[in-house]
């Protein structure tokens, strides 16, 4: 970059500051902008904005697709209309409004927040169009598709006039973005970007998957509801056919457009969505707009024709979605006629070239021209620390059984666990120790036995349960939370304490120094302690680590020893799979031995390695091994 | 009572014929499911632009017996483009943009086909003879009947060069491991290309059946992508023939409910059916569970 500013501020208070600017702009925009039809796209705009901030919390930070929210808007705007025609005064109306598509919006949300993307998708599209149907058919109530007439009315003996309504949608825009922001912020906004990358990993860390997607769901369609209130006191009229299909995919792709996971990015997308058919109107205003456009577009492929590679898909695409548009927009007879042809490839070009939109685009540019003082860190504090667990086993599994199909996986396990011990799970590749671990924690359901953890007996196949019993495990496939750093994976998932402990279990695996690293930046080895401070940050009472040296150098395996000891040192259970026989014999009391889904052997690492049974599970006896030979030279290729 | 339990039977087989061109459309998206794990959200848009298409190479003179495979030809192509410009991409980067750029196409292919075309419905012509055949009472006509035996003929078609031919069997195996089958030499973006290929002509040829009998129009894209996937989510993504079951039976709850209740509700015990499914059963009915790995 050739300018380059060091202000000092930090990125927030810049935040701060460029938010109060645009909304007195917007606010004092009524006395350059006048009359009737210019409010009425203005209100347009900040209902449209409201509403887009409440579809970003479930299509950016949620990450599924939700078709349902423009008949959640519509059913927040016949709510508040009927409670309008009811005299109802304005500020119940709105809350009237909010609730007629929060209560459909929760029903929605029972069945559909399990399903994941396809499904997702079209759980809520059949919603949308099932509320359609319904405003449609219930005559006596909504008039069906004649639709329905209201009056706007004054708020507390104000008369609203077009400037005073615009007015008061623009401060509830303002609350309605702060709101958000804080929110979206808060632990909860980070255990809803941690269970877009990790659903197992949130249910097992005790974060709760399913109950912070309702939340952030509710939030959307709370606001919604608030939107569409507003709306209907915009327009005054309403019909069910205004909030079918055409509107949602126009919302989603403003939503897309603007940038997810951002407020600014919802306005951006809400202006854009408003504006956009005026804009098609003037020729001449959109001819020149789309070169522009095709200008940009064809910058990022140039630099990379210049360095003698070829562009990639990512590159060429939105030139030639631009180029599409600028044919339709210099060829077409009408151009309006083309209004959703034309929107199509903006939007396509912008998914493509942009996949953070243009709010995403211009903060990445903003970041490279100011530098922004960073955000301090804080002391670290806590750390590992002795753990009082309650007598008794630590852990008891008693004939646990699952199979999957015809393979029984575990097979009859019976497994005791002392309070306090390290126990090694050892077994060849295939012997069921993981799944026997996903028993315990509760991600697999067993076929039959029980199972008790520190005295306490959880509901089977419940992750959520088995964390409530105190323990916490790490995973053998990673799964980490790649949209969070190391700082904010600890905190998402903390039984107790700030910033200043997550720092202290960041220290306790030597982390550190990373800690506002992105986990999609990190190295494997780093992400595997990382597990380990994640799962000692919910304070278990038994850690389970399945195979934690996996894929380590040297020197990590050497740390980890050391981490496990003193882990070990504090009084905390460990049930540990390994294949490294040397981390085995370092650190574990009794190790048990798997074959096959059933133990085949138990005792202390020396005691193990002599065991005859074991060494055949390894290596194979002397028979079977020939055999295995001629099976794998058998198999056609 | 008897009259009128013949008029619900009459109701009910009409509806479950034009089912299996619901279980056709749908049986599109078990083939894309089935390679690549995507489905297209613009699929009635195809349909839409598959009737568009043939009635188009019927008003320049070609007989319908030609127009369908112009039609297929067009709809392999659409197909193929949908998957090279929306879905090849997002399935690289492991994301659910192919969602959303499976939309915005269908959105600019609604917009043109309003452009090109007209936004009005039409009525497309063919060469089927006026008039019903009779069975027990109950009357069928010969475009309905052309719609279940094209829908079947087309799915049994497919699934036959699935099974026996080397295409079909590589395609099968993309379909469980992609990275695999590329070890064994096969080109795995090639294979799911075909496979979208394959689905773009099945949606021409669902449209070019289906017309016949509702009209041809711009709108009649939504509606058809929601059937069609209720249909398919109903039965399993992964289910087979259970489709035309789920097809058939979606139908005839459509006229029926039509019949019963009001015009205006036939497409809501779909729906409903719909919802109830995902939340009891993701997999559908048909479909195999999915084992959660760690």
């Amino acid at each position: 970059m050739l300018i380059h500013f060091n202000l000092g501020l930090r990125e927030k208070t810049a935040e701060w500051i460029m938010r109060l600017t645009l909304f007195s702009c917007l606010a004092a925009l009524p006395m350059i902008w006048h009359g009737e039809y210019a409010l009425g796209l203005l209100t347009l705009m900040t209902v449209y904005g409201v509403l887009l901030i409440g579809l970003d919390a479930t299509v950016g930070y949620l990450g599924q697709i939700n078709l349902a929210q423009a008949a959640l808007f519509g059913l927040g705007a016949y709510g508040a209309a009927l409670a309008i025609q009811a005299a109802v005064p304005l500020p119940l109306a709105l809350l009237v409004g909010i609730a007629a598509a929060l209560i459909p919006g929760a029903a929605l949300a029972v069945p559909s927040l399990r399903l994941e993307g396809p499904q997702f998708a079209l759980s809520t599209l059949s919603f949308a169009t099932l509320t359609v149907i319904f405003l449609n058919e219930s005559e006596p109530v909504t008039n069906g598709a004649l639709g329905l007439s209201i009056i706007r009315p004054s708020l507390f003996n104000i008369v609203l006039d077009s400037t005073r309504f615009y007015w008061l949608c623009l401060m509830v825009l303002f609350a309605t973005w702060w709101a958000s922001q804080l929110m979206l912020r808060s632990r909860f906004g980070l255990a809803i970007e941690a269970l877009r990358d990790s659903p197992t990993a949130t249910d097992a860390l005790g974060i709760g998957t399913l109950r912070h997607k309702a939340l952030a769901f509710a939030w959307g369609s709370a606001l919604a509801g608030l939107a569409g209130a507003l709306h209907a006191m915009n327009f005054g009229y309403l019909q069910p056919a205004a909030f079918g299909y055409d509107l949602m995919v126009i919302l989603l792709l403003g939503v897309v457009f603007g940038g997810r996971r951002n407020q600014w990015g919802a306005f951006a997308g809400a202006a854009v969505v408003t504006m956009l058919p005026n804009l098609l109107s003037n020729r001449t205003l959109f001819a020149s707009l789309v070169t522009f456009g095709c200008f940009l577009a064809i910058a990022s492929p140039i630099r990379t024709l210049l360095t003698r590679k070829l562009p990639s898909f990512r590159q060429t695409a939105p030139v030639a979605a631009m180029a599409a548009a600028l044919a339709l927009a210099v060829f077409a007879s009408n151009v309006e006629e083309w209004r959703k042809g034309i929107f199509a490839l903006f939007l396509f070009a912008a998914v493509v070239g942009l996949p953070d939109g243009i709010t995403g685009a211009a903060t990445i540019i903003l970041r490279k021209v100011i530098c922004f003082a960073p955000d301090p860190l804080p002391v670290a504090t806590g750390g590992i620390q002795p753990v009082a667990s309650p007598a008794g086993l630590a852990l008891h599994a008693l004939n646990l059984r699952k199979s999957f199909g015809g393979v029984k996986a575990v097979d009859n396990v019976t497994l005791e666990i002392m309070k306090g011990e390290t126990h090694g799970l050892i077994g060849p590749n295939g012997s069921g120790k993981t799944t026997l671990v996903n028993l315990i924690s509760g991600l697999y359901k067993p076929d039959s036995g029980s199972l008790e953890i520190s005295g306490v007996r959880p509901i089977p196949g419940s992750l959520m349960s088995a964390y409530s019993a105190r323990s916490a495990r790490t995973f053998q496939n990673l799964q980490p939370f790649s949209g969070l750093t190391a700082l904010e994976s600890i905190m998402v998932c903390q039984r107790d304490g700030g910033i200043s402990e997550a720092m202290g279990w960041l220290h306790a695996v030597g982390l550190e120094a990373k800690a506002r690293l992105r986990c999609s930046e990190m190295s494997y080895g780093d992400l595997r302690f990382l597990e380990i401070a994640r799962a000692l940050a919910t304070r278990p009472y038994v850690l389970m680590l399945d195979e934690p040296a996996a894929g380590m150098s040297k020197p990590d395996i050497i740390r980890l020893v050391d981490l496990v000891s003193t882990i070990k040192r504090a009084g905390i259970t460990i049930l540990l799979i390994e294949h490294h026989q040397d981390v085995i014999a370092e650190l574990c009391d009794r190790v048990t031995v798997m074959d096959g889904g059933q133990l085949i052997a138990l005792g202390t690492p020396d005691q193990v390695r002599r065991n005859p049974k074991v060494i055949e599970a390894y290596l194979g006896s002397d028979e079977s091994a020939t055999q295995a030979k001629s099976e794998i030279g058998a198999q056609p290729c | 009572m008897n009259a009128e339990f013949l008029a619900l039977a009459q109701m009910a087989v009409g509806g479950g014929l034009m089912g299996m061109a619901y279980a056709l459309v749908a049986y599109g998206f078990q083939l894309t499911y089935a390679a690549g794990k995507a489905v297209n959200f613009g699929q009635g848009e195809l349909v839409m632009l598959g009737a568009f298409i043939g009635l188009s190479l019927t008003g320049i003179g070609l007989p319908y017996w030609a127009a369908v495979p112009g039609a297929m030809v067009a709809g392999a192509a659409l197909g193929w483009f949908v998957e090279r410009a929306a879905v090849r991409l997002a399935l690289q980067q492991r994301n659910e943009g192919w969602i959303l750029l499976t939309i915005i196409v269908g959105l600019f292919g609604v917009s043109a086909a309003e452009n090109i075309w007209g936004r009005d419905d039409k009525p497309f012509p063919v060469p089927w003879p006026e008039g019903a055949l009779e069975f027990f009472g109950i009357s069928v006509t010969w475009p309905e009947l052309a719609i279940a035996s094209g829908a079947l003929g087309i799915m049994a078609l497919v699934e036959l060069a699935k099974r026996y031919t080397m295409l079909g069997i590589a395609v099968q195996a993309v379909s469980a491991d992609p990275d695999a089958a590329e070890l064994c030499g096969i080109r795995s973006k090639s294979a799911i290309s075909l496979s979208w290929a394959v689905s773009g002509a099945a949606a021409a040829f669902a449209g070019t059946i289906i017309a016949p009998v509702t009209t041809v129009g711009p709108t009649m894209a939504a509606a058809l992508t929601l059937k069609a996937f209720s249909v398919a989510v109903v039965a399993g993504l992964d289910s087979g023939f259970g489709l035309v079951l789920a097809g058939i039976a979606l139908g005839s709850a459509e006229n029926l409910s039509g019949f019963l209740i009001g015009s205006g509700w036939r497409e809501a015990p779909g729906l409903i059916l719909l919802i109830l499914a995902l939340a009891l059963r993701p997999q559908g009915i048909f479909g195999k569970k999915i084992i959660r790995k760690v």
